[in-house]
């Protein structure tokens, strides 16, 4: 799966997420989770398990794109997941 | 037609149902229809599974099989990776047996299933299925079929946050808290109900489907805080203002569950056959036993040395172990699992009991367990100590804990590291009883009471009510002469395929990160704390 498939696949299971949450945010490159989107940690693991779901395979290795050097990412764009995934999904195959 | 109507009551006693549905205290009969149910139906008290807690529970009544095969054992599952301990939440992928949705499913049957735990993400299902213990921003995603979501927001008064499971308000489950709050708390949980209620009755009008299952929680929610009302045995000989109004604020939330029932039953018709049942039922814990505080003064459990970092503070302070895991050999890893996990070295150097010693360290400890005494009283405070390959027998055994406690009080154990071990509670809390309730009643049941039933009968049961054959691998039977009709015994329920069900994770897939994040969360489902 190319990058600009990746990030199609992203921005849908996002948009398909918050879709009832009453947001006036737009889903693109920069969106981001926290600061744009409103997510508490639980709709991180439900993200998660969007992903898995979609992709129809668990344990993606989130962990690695929300910690950084031993601390939290405060947000993360929905660029920076299509990339990571794209790279996750790259090494896989 | 819908021919088999189940309504699931989280938690529900005859305890307190056996009151509700007489009038001892000359307050009025509270529940006179389920009243009616029982006495032109049968009714039987229902035994749990072996630790009778809500997910191990509802799953072996949706899979007859007892959680060592199904592999559900509690909210959260660890997994020991030698240097650290992994802590994640259980899902529906993690069933590893074939629930009775599915098998009604590919013999030809619709169900509609509402409100049951581990059932997100949802599994495919002929009919309807809304999973329970969802927050309201995940709703949509995890229900079938597609666009059922907007079939349901069409309902009237339809409010995603007044029914969804809030994660940081289910954290006060088993917190001691001012009878006001109490009040508050019992408040929040009759619109909830009402929304599921407005759902079931929508989508059994709809849908009319074979099996129509609907469960309802906020029994099990309210008792949890609100058991001193509740309990005959707690009633106070002078009853003060605020627990007067406490108490009728409960009455008037069974009373509403009541008319639920009436209404439901009234909705599926007089042909259709009439279950209720509970996962476990209820009754109350005066005590707090510190598990891993014991643990820790025995020198079999070390705590970790905890960090000023807010992650850190949050991360002890969550019911999860925190521990220093390079030198602890048995802890306990929720409260909510009453269970010890007993580490075995991978090799030399390892962490853990050398493999050699498993056995004589596992008795020790059961021993020393079984002795364990209030300091008080002198009373034994744990009752039995069960050994998994008894309890939990199955494929999926080894994600169970070594042992699982049964308190001498039917309480949940605490996993904080606070003196004294063992202490009394300000007021009772409300713990899981291993005894529930059962009710069926239509068309087609012998009337009348029985000795107890387990909660593996229900599924043998419900197929049978659905004309099914019963899966000759389910553990439970249709008991003799609860139905006229004879019972036709069938092939076996599927064992899901491997990859469906959890793959472990790989070690360095587990990091604090991953862990941190979810248990900020699951503090929200960390039982009965003090
Ligand atoms: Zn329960």
């Amino acid at each position: 799966m190319d990058l600009a498939k990746v990030q199609e696949l992203v921005f849908e299971v996002v948009a398909g997420l918050v879709a009832d949450w009453d947001l006036d945010a737009e889903i693109g490159p920069t969106t981001r989770l926290v600061a744009d989107l409103e997510f508490e940690s639980i709709d991180i693991i439900q993200m998660v398990v969007a992903f898995e779901e979609r992709l129809r395979k668990r344990n993606l290795g989130f962990e690695k794109l929300l910690m950084i050097d031993g601390r939290y990412v405060d947000d993360l764009s929905l660029g920076q997941i299509a990339a990571f995934l794209h790279q996750r999904l790259t090494v896989a195959a | 037609m819908t021919r088999t109507l189940f309504i699931g009551l989280d938690g529900a006693t005859f305890t307190i149902l056996d009151e509700l549905t007489s009038d001892p205290y000359g307050e009025g009969v509270t529940m006179p229809f389920l009243a009616g149910l029982i006495a032109g139906g049968h009714k039987a008290p229902l035994r749990s599974t072996n630790h009778p807690l809500t997910p191990p529970a509802w799953v072996s009544l949706m899979t007859g099989r007892n959680p060592g095969s199904h592999g559900v054992f509690d909210f959260v599952r660890f997994k020991d990776m030698g240097h650290d301990v992994y802590f994640t939440l259980y899902d529906a992928r993690d069933i590893q047996d074939e629930t009775i949705w599915s098998l009604a499913g590919r013999q030809g049957r619709r169900i509609v299933s509402l409100n049951f735990p581990m059932m997100a993400p949802p599994p495919e299902v002929e009919g309807c299925l809304v999973p329970g213990f969802t927050s309201w921003k995940h709703l949509r995603r995890n229900m079938r079929p597609e666009g059922l979501y907007d079939r349901i927001k069409a309902i009237e008064g339809f409010d995603p946050k007044e029914l969804a499971w809030d994660f940081e308000r289910e954290a006060k489950i088993g917190e001691d808290m001012p009878e006001d709050e109490v009040e508050g708390w019992v408040r929040h949980h009759l619109p909830r109900e009402a929304q599921w209620f407005r759902i079931a009755d929508t989508l059994l009008e709809q849908e009319n489907p074979d099996l129509f299952a609907v469960m309802f929680d906020g029994t099990d929610k309210i008792q949890h805080q609100a058991w001193h009302a509740l309990d005959p045995a707690l009633r106070p000989a002078a009853p003060s203002e605020s627990w007067l109004r406490l108490r009728a604020l409960c009455l008037g939330y069974f009373r509403e569950l009541d008319g639920y029932i009436r209404r439901l039953v009234e909705r599926a018709g007089p042909d259709a056959q009439i279950f209720l049942a509970s996962d476990h039922g209820f009754t109350a814990s005066p005590r707090v036993v510190r598990i891993n505080r014991w643990l820790g003064e025995k020198g079999w459990l070390t705590w970790r040395a905890a960090g000023d970092s807010e992650a850190e503070k949050r991360r002890e302070s969550a019911n999860f172990a925190y521990l220093d895991w390079t030198k602890t050999l048995a802890y306990c890893p929720t409260p909510s699992s009453n269970g010890i996990a007993i580490r075995v070295a991978r090799g030399p150097g390892e962490p853990g009991v050398p493999e050699a010693d498993y056995e004589s360290f596992r008795d020790t400890l059961v021993a020393e367990l079984k002795e364990m005494r209030d300091p008080l009283t002198g009373e034994k405070v744990i009752r039995d100590v069960l050994l998994r390959e008894r309890a939990f027998p199955g494929a999926a055994m080894g994600d169970c804990p070594d042992l699982t406690l049964v308190l001498a009080d039917y309480g949940f154990v605490s996993v904080r590291n606070v003196a004294p071990v063992v202490s009394m509670r300000a007021t009772p809390t409300g713990t899981h009883h291993p005894d529930g309730i059962f009710i069926a009643a239509g068309p087609g049941i012998a009337p009348g009471a029985s000795g107890r039933f387990s909660i593996l009968d229900v599924p043998s049961i419900l197929m049978h009510s659905l004309d099914l054959p019963v899966p000759r691998n389910f553990e439970g039977r249709v008991p003799d002469g609860l139905f006229a009709r004879e019972v036709t015994i069938g092939p076996p329920s599927r064992r899901m395929a491997a990859g469906t069900a959890a793959e472990p994770q790989v070690a360095d897939e587990a990091s604090e990160a991953e862990k941190l994040r979810i248990l900020e969360q699951l503090k929200a489902l960390g039982y009965l704390e003090d």
